[in-house]
């Protein structure tokens, strides 16, 4: 008895080592680079440019109130976002759609908790792009989203974070003109987002983000 | 019994690690994939799309008509973007045998050169995939239920045809992949098949996303 004892104890002490591990592990930090600060900017606010919300049955956090998502396993762990983006001017400039989905690319050892993240970003009277990106979501896990949603942490303010994670060279987003002007045009692209606002009484997250576009410098320009 | 505690702990540590790095902690269900050969070479797949049960949101303009009906659920709008020629749509997708295996995101809107359209259609435990050819006519699907009797504000009922990429012309493209689809070549058609419309503007019917892929050089 004594022996299973010391051997339990044994087990919770080094899974406890290594979940430190784990938390710590500088490799899953987001590594993508800098901006350029000739990249084209759209900025977005959320919530207020939302335009449509859907999240899989099964990604949603315990806790929160039951609602209309995607219910069929095949897609029960996906989300679409749809919303509007802000040009250099603060106008209205882009409408995005985001299609989600967990990847099978996570790695708590390597890369984080990768989300497969599809935009395809219109710009009107201009064309379509398409992006792919992965974006590490575990910093923002660990550091806001455990600690103040589920363990009621007090929430120390504004954060940010640069999510995106490949799959392109040095951790930057992959862009494919789709139609119009961008069509045949490859590029780069990187978000970042400032949490603004996270109130686990009231169910409520805002934040402001930014996607910064390179897409052939005469192609499409900074300010354009 | 210091031994065992040594092994215990050195056994949880290892564990864990291993089971952050090798645990798939995403597992998407996968229903088999339903492709057929095609006789010239290359693969054939069919997406469809039942109307209304697999719309999850529309969002446009006052142009799109009937394709952005109130129940569709998309939110309006802001107003500089309000008087531009844009149509975002979103859908369940399901393969040939009616089962839902993905969502897709379609966008139209028109350039200096004319009219296009994308379409993004992410299968989770497959990947995504980028569809592209030039935009139909604005308003095209109203304009054709309107030939076959259909009048604003009452239900129509019968059968429509309308090809928004059709297959005469080779101008549907699957442009891009990730995952399973990386690397893929080929074209699509898109058809869409109306049946009902009802007395609020809600379409009935299928949309029938047929692509032929071969792997690129």
């Amino acid at each position: 008895m004594k022996v299973v004892f010391v051997a339990l104890l044994g087990l919770i002490v080094g899974a406890a080592a290594a979940g430190t591990v784990i938390y710590f592990n500088p490799l899953t930090e987001s590594r993508a680079p800098e901006p350029d600060s000739s990249d084209r900017t759209l900025h977005y606010d959320l919530p207020g440019e939302v335009l449509g919300f859907t999240l899989g049955e099964h990604v949603l956090p315990p806790g929160t109130a039951r609602i209309e998502g995607f219910w069929e396993e095949t897609i029960d762990r996906t989300a679409l976002l749809s919303l509007v983006l802000d040009g250099a001017d603060d106008k209205p400039a882009a409408v995005a759609s985001r299609l989600l989905a967990g990847s099978a690319a996570t790695d708590f050892l390597l890369s984080g908790v990768l989300v497969s993240d599809y935009w395809l970003l219109t710009i009107p009277n201009e064309g379509t792009l398409f992006l792919r990106a992965d974006s590490n979501v575990w910093p923002f896990l660990k550091q806001t989203l455990l600690p103040v949603w589920f363990f009621g942490r007090p929430w120390a303010g504004p954060a940010d974070y640069r999510p995106t994670a490949g799959p392109g060279e040095e951790g930057v987003a992959v862009v494919m003109g789709a139609t119009g002007r961008f069509a045949g045009l490859e590029g780069t692209a990187i978000e970042n987002y400032r949490l603004t606002d996270l109130d686990p009484a009231s169910r409520s997250v805002a934040a402001v983000g930014e996607l910064h576009l390179r897409l052939g410098a005469s192609q499409i320009a900074a300010g354009e | 019994m210091k031994s065992t505690f040594v092994v215990a702990v050195l056994l949880g540590f290892v564990g864990v690690l291993a089971a952050g790095h090798f645990v798939p902690w995403f597992p998407h269900v996968r229903l088999p994939s339903k492709t057929t050969v095609v006789a010239n070479g290359g693969r054939g797949e069919q997406f469809i799309i039942r109307l209304p049960a697999d719309r999850i949101a529309a969002t446009g303009t006052s142009s799109a008509g009937l394709r952005v009906p109130n129940a569709a659920g998309g939110a309006s709008l802001p107003p500089d973007l309000a008087a531009q020629p844009l149509l975002v749509e979103h859908f369940k997708v399901r393969d040939s045998s009616n089962n839902v295996i993905g969502i897709a995101a379609r966008h139209w809107s028109t350039d200096a050169s004319g009219t296009g359209t994308a379409w993004s259609l992410l299968i989770p435990s497959r990947g995504a995939m980028l569809l592209t050819a030039p935009g139909e006519a604005r308003g095209a699907l109203d304009s054709a239920l309107q030939k076959a009797g259909y009048s604003a504000g009452s239900a129509w009922n019968g059968e429509v045809k309308v090809a928004l990429a059709p297959d005469n012309d080779n101008a549907g493209v699957v442009a891009a992949g990730s995952d399973e689809f990386s690397g893929l070549e080929g074209r699509y058609t898109e058809v869409w098949t109306l049946t009902g419309v009802t007395d609020v503007g809600e379409l009935r019917g299928t949309i029938e996303l047929n692509t032929v892929t071969r792997r690129g050089t």
